[in-house]
């Protein structure tokens, strides 16, 4: 038993590792295949107005030499690897002089506030909804079904402009823009502790009420399907007790919902785009858009990595508990 | 009976999931834990060695805070406070004068109309009546006699934040360094400008480059060097030069959070959704030969948003005073809203145009090289639908502002002779007119498919501008619709800006395909202009440039205009010049090289009165007249001298 588990656990680092690499060297070519220049975009920062061709060029390969991208890819690439390596990605190209570093660290705890709690809500509440759907059938599936169905369709932007507009503009119960109140000075007191709470409303309703929908949705067919499976009529001939079976249900349906969940977690940062964009919430996903348009190789590799490393890890956190959850993945994956 | 029970569970679990997001939930003690811990990671990762002064200083002016009566622990005061959209679109990366890639925008770097809230110039440029006015200096400056030296004085007052007064040294070894390490200003300058010399304490002389007959080879650039260059501190810079051993890139990289500055305002706080201005109580400027008292507000503060949408929220409900943004349709706000929002001028176009977002024409695509075809789909395009739609009509017409290189400022517009190139403006919308000078020229469809051919080869052309870019992007569908109805074949396309800029200021190779008919700006109002505005769009001086961006994007060749824009900046008689510039906006409007499409404010200058009051308004008597420009720019600065509190 442990040993097919052993070797179920270093099959899957095994390839755990691979993907990383994979993953790794296109995290880095990827951004550098689109046309265009980003180091011309800082040049044009600094060139307006300047009249004078040879200072322009000055600035432009002092630019491209602090960049590197007047190097061969592959040479990049080992200066790239070496400096990650050594927790380093450089200087961001369009928030040049910041490091990379910072950009990514002040803005990561927002998003990181604001998806998870809203995430595993979604979950938790589309979830229970859908398995009570599915048991309780009758009138409550009557009426969730169509509603999931309607909410679980809404574009995320929209359900953000819709409660934006309801709740914040004419209803006034919510500020519409900011992680905190456009007067306030972050600091420990109430006041501003109150601000953050009353700006997080809004973002955070916007990611749970979409979220719900597609997750009743699909727990309720799963448990649906495991309802009027073999094995439970078969239980219930055997007498086995109701609480045992709906046990046993409800473990194989959650299945493929723990993996969306995995995933929706891993992918935290592309996610949080919509809500950070229109409640102008400070945010990774909004810093990583501004990377990729204005080209900047170095955010757009540091927040892709990040995001690769997360769904990675979350992947392998799932194969690694899957192996428990389900003992006939474990079984096969190790023949 | 087990249907029950789980029921009760899950219900159960629906409320723990709710309780899991407690931190949204004011239940205090829970929100206090969750806040503190995530407050002290966040410190934690500010730049390494900078946040211990960050934190030093915030705390320190907090307290300052604190001694005001109405100061509310936390808050910016609101009556004190005076709040912009549309200036800082990300969050600050520094606060180095040096850095021509900072993008602190409310702290101003220098420029045409050059924001003086921290760092100042000799004189403040206010472009309504074309001034120059003085700022740290004292009286005006004046050429020498055979024009090749511009000397002027710094007043006595002026001083810096650490109380050491501002001298002539200071500029000169300001100059000196943007040279050594090469900056834009240096770069930009070095052609123009010999030297900068500090005569005494406060007597400066700029030395201008001379040609070689001895003349100075720019004038009009080096006058305009007075306005549009701050002042740094000498004393500062060889601390930073030490700091960052000389090295050029490091210089420009230093976030310089310790600069010293000689303007009404500086650092309170920034972080990525804010930066926040305090005043310095013991600014120089409250001396008699200046302001004579301090600006209004205690506080400038500028919140970061996403979009114009996001802004124009933020100032339809009163967290915004001072708006420079587009605001789309912005007398609704007044009109069907009711609120006390309003703009320079109460009626269309809102505001004084001072830029030319032009389109050009690629003149070396199949067909651009006829002058026909460019006139005829110049007057055939619907410039009032660009008007009312892209920029629901923030823009005066081509019936109110005949089109020529000028803006629609009184000061330029009297600088060319309008009945001379009566013949020659068009207003659009002229299908007819378009079709009849393609029949002339004999470019007609021949072979009836409907499209026009130039000697055998349809007349097909790809019109373009950055993708996102909305208002652009309304203006230049509203070309393609032109040349579909005169028989050309325009159709369009919108790449992302960081592949467009590429593409077009790469002047010293042909345009590549899909860029025929492309969008860009040109120069706003300024102490060099028209000058520089034609120069940017006419000159062939910028074809062959690697990285272009002046103008003349479609790299027009004309001797003539050449040897005129070459000619004007040493002209000092006036009638002489407006037959010049006559003479340009006659090649320019029968050449066509590119054609205007709208006139564009220097900056969108609206306010909302919730707060404050008495800004800048048309025929406000104020004198000088105080420009739109923000409170900020130029002598729009004087603005925050003069609001007052609608509530005191």
């Amino acid at each position: 038993m442990l040993k097919g588990y052993r070797k179920y656990f270093f099959n899957k680092l095994g390839w755990f590792l691979v993907t990383l690499v994979f993953a790794f060297i296109l995290n880095f070519i990827l951004p550098r295949l689109m046309p265009g220049d980003p180091v011309a975009a800082i040049v044009a920062r600094m060139a307006q107005g300047m009249s004078d061709a040879t200072g322009v060029r000055a600035i432009y390969q002092q630019y491209t030499e602090l960049f590197g991208t007047n190097k061969p890819m592959v040479e990049q690439f080992f200066i790239y690897m070496r400096n990650v390596l050594r927790g380093d990605f450089g200087y961001s190209i369009s928030m040049y002089p910041r490091t990379v570093a910072d950009a990514i660290k002040s803005s990561i705890g927002w998003t990181i506030a604001l998806q998870f709690p809203a995430i595993i809500t979604g979950w938790l509440i589309g979830n229970t909804l859908g398995a009570l759907a599915a048991y309780l059938k009758k009138g409550f599936d009557k009426v969730l079904m169509p509603i999931s169905i309607f909410a679980s369709n809404f574009p995320a932007f929209g359900m953000a402009v819709i409660l934006m507009v309801i709740f914040g503009v004419t209803l006034e119960w919510f500020p519409t823009s900011g992680g905190y109140g456009f007067d306030l000075i972050p600091r420990f007191d109430w006041r501003f502790i109150w601000s953050v709470i009353t700006h997080y409303q809004l973002p955070f309703w916007s990611i749970v009420l979409v979220s719900i929908g597609g997750q009743a949705i699909g727990m309720r067919s799963m448990a649906i399907y495991e309802l009027n499976a073999d094995y439970v009529k078969y239980a219930r001939f055997m007498g086995i007790k109701d609480r045992k079976i709906i046990g046993y249900v409800f473990r194989n349906a959650m299945l493929p919902q723990i993996t969306g969940l995995a995933m929706a977690l891993g992918t935290m940062a592309g996610g949080a785009l919509v809500a950070e964009i229109v409640f102008s919430y400070p945010g990774i996903g909004y810093t990583l858009l501004n990377g990729v348009m204005g080209q900047d190789y170095p955010l757009i590799s540091a927040s892709t990595l990040m995001i690769t490393i997360m769904v990675l890890i979350a992947n392998f956190t799932i194969e690694i508990l899957y192996g428990f959850i389900d003992p006939r993945i474990k079984a096969v994956q190790a023949d | 009976m087990l249907r029950k029970k789980l029921m009760a569970m899950l219900g159960a679990i629906v409320v723990l999931s709710m309780m899991m997001t407690a931190c949204a939930t004011p239940t205090p003690e829970r929100i206090v834990e969750t806040v503190v811990v995530k407050e002290t990671v966040e410190t934690v990762k500010e730049v390494e060695v900078e946040v211990v002064k960050t934190v030093e200083k915030v705390v320190e002016k907090t307290v300052e805070v604190m001694v005001t009566p109405e100061a509310e622990e936390g808050a910016l005061p609101r009556n004190e406070t005076l709040y912009f959209n549309g200036q800082q679109w990300g969050a600050v990366v520094g606060w180095n004068p040096y850095s021509s890639s900072n993008n602190n925008a409310m702290m101003g770097t220098g420029g045409d109309s050059h924001r003086a809230t921290m760092f100042e110039t000799p004189y403040l440029y206010n472009m309504l009546d074309g001034q120059q006015y003085p700022l740290l200096a004292d009286g005006p400056w004046s050429w020498n006699a055979d024009m090749t030296e511009i000397t002027f004085k710094f007043k006595a007052a002026a001083k810096w934040s650490d109380g050491t007064p501002v001298t002539a040294e200071d500029f000169a070894y300001t100059w000196d360094t943007h040279l050594k390490y090469n900056t834009g200003v240096g770069a930009g300058n070095k052609e123009y400008i010999d030297d900068i010399v500090a005569v005494d304490d406060k007597t400066v002389v700029i030395k201008a480059k001379l040609d070689e007959n001895g003349k100075t080879i720019n004038p009009l650039l080096v006058s305009a060097f007075v306005s549009s260059n701050i002042v740094i501190q000498k004393a500062w810079t060889q601390k930073l030069e030490e700091r960052t051993g000389g090295d050029e890139t490091k210089l420009k990289a230093d976030p310089a959070e310790d600069v010293v500055y000689s303007g009404p305002y500086h650092k309170f706080f920034a972080d990525d959704t804010k930066v926040v201005f305090i005043r310095d109580d013991n600014y120089w400027g409250q001396d008699k030969s200046m302001w004579g008292k301090l600006p209004v507000p205690k506080y400038l503060a500028h919140v970061i948003f996403k979009d114009n949408a996001a802004g124009s929220v933020a100032l339809a409900k009163g967290e915004v005073d001072v708006s420079q943004q587009f605001n789309s349709n912005i007398q609704l706000l007044w009109e069907s809203y009711g609120l006390p929002i309003s703009t320079y001028l109460p009626e269309p176009p809102y505001g004084i145009g001072a830029s030319l977002p032009t389109a050009f024409y690629n003149l070396k695509s199949y067909g651009l090289d006829q002058i026909a075809v460019r006139k005829a789909i110049a007057i055939a395009v619907d410039y009032p639908t660009i008007i009312a739609n892209a920029m629901t009509n923030q823009s005066a017409t081509f019936d109110q502002v005949p089109r020529s290189l000028m803006n629609p400022t009184p000061g330029e517009q009297a600088m060319y002779n309008h009945d001379a190139v009566k013949d020659l403006q068009w207003a659009g919308n002229d299908i007819e007119g378009a079709k009849a000078l393609l029949d002339a020229a004999g470019i007609k469809d021949t072979d009836g498919d409907g499209w026009r051919e130039y000697n055998g080869k349809k007349l097909s052309y790809i019109a373009t501008c950055p993708n996102g870019w909305s208002d652009w992007q309304a203006a230049i569908e509203v070309v393609a619709a032109a040349g579909k109805k005169i028989g050309i074949d325009i159709t369009t396309n919108y790449p992302e800006w960081s592949v467009y800029q590429t593409v077009v200021t790469k002047s010293d190779a042909p345009l590549p395909e899909g860029y025929d008919i492309f969008m860009m700006w040109s120069a706003g109002a300024g102490p060099t202009m028209p000058w520089g505005r034609i120069r940017n769009m006419m000159s062939s001086e910028w074809v062959g440039m690697a990285s272009n961006w002046s103008g003349n994007w479609g790299q027009y060749v004309n001797p003539r205009a050449d040897e005129l824009i070459k000619a004007i900046p040493g002209e000092t008689d006036a009638a002489k010049l407006k037959e010049m510039y006559t003479e340009l906006v006659k090649i320019y409007l029968t050449d066509i090289p590119s054609f205007t499409l709208m006139y564009r404010p220097q900056s969108f200058h609206a306010v909302n009165e919730t707060v404050w009051t008495n800004f800048p308004h048309q025929d406000d008597g104020s004198k000088p007249p105080v420009p739109p420009l923000d409170c900020t720019d130029g002598w729009g600065i004087a603005c925050l001298y003069n609001i007052t509190l609608v509530n005191p």
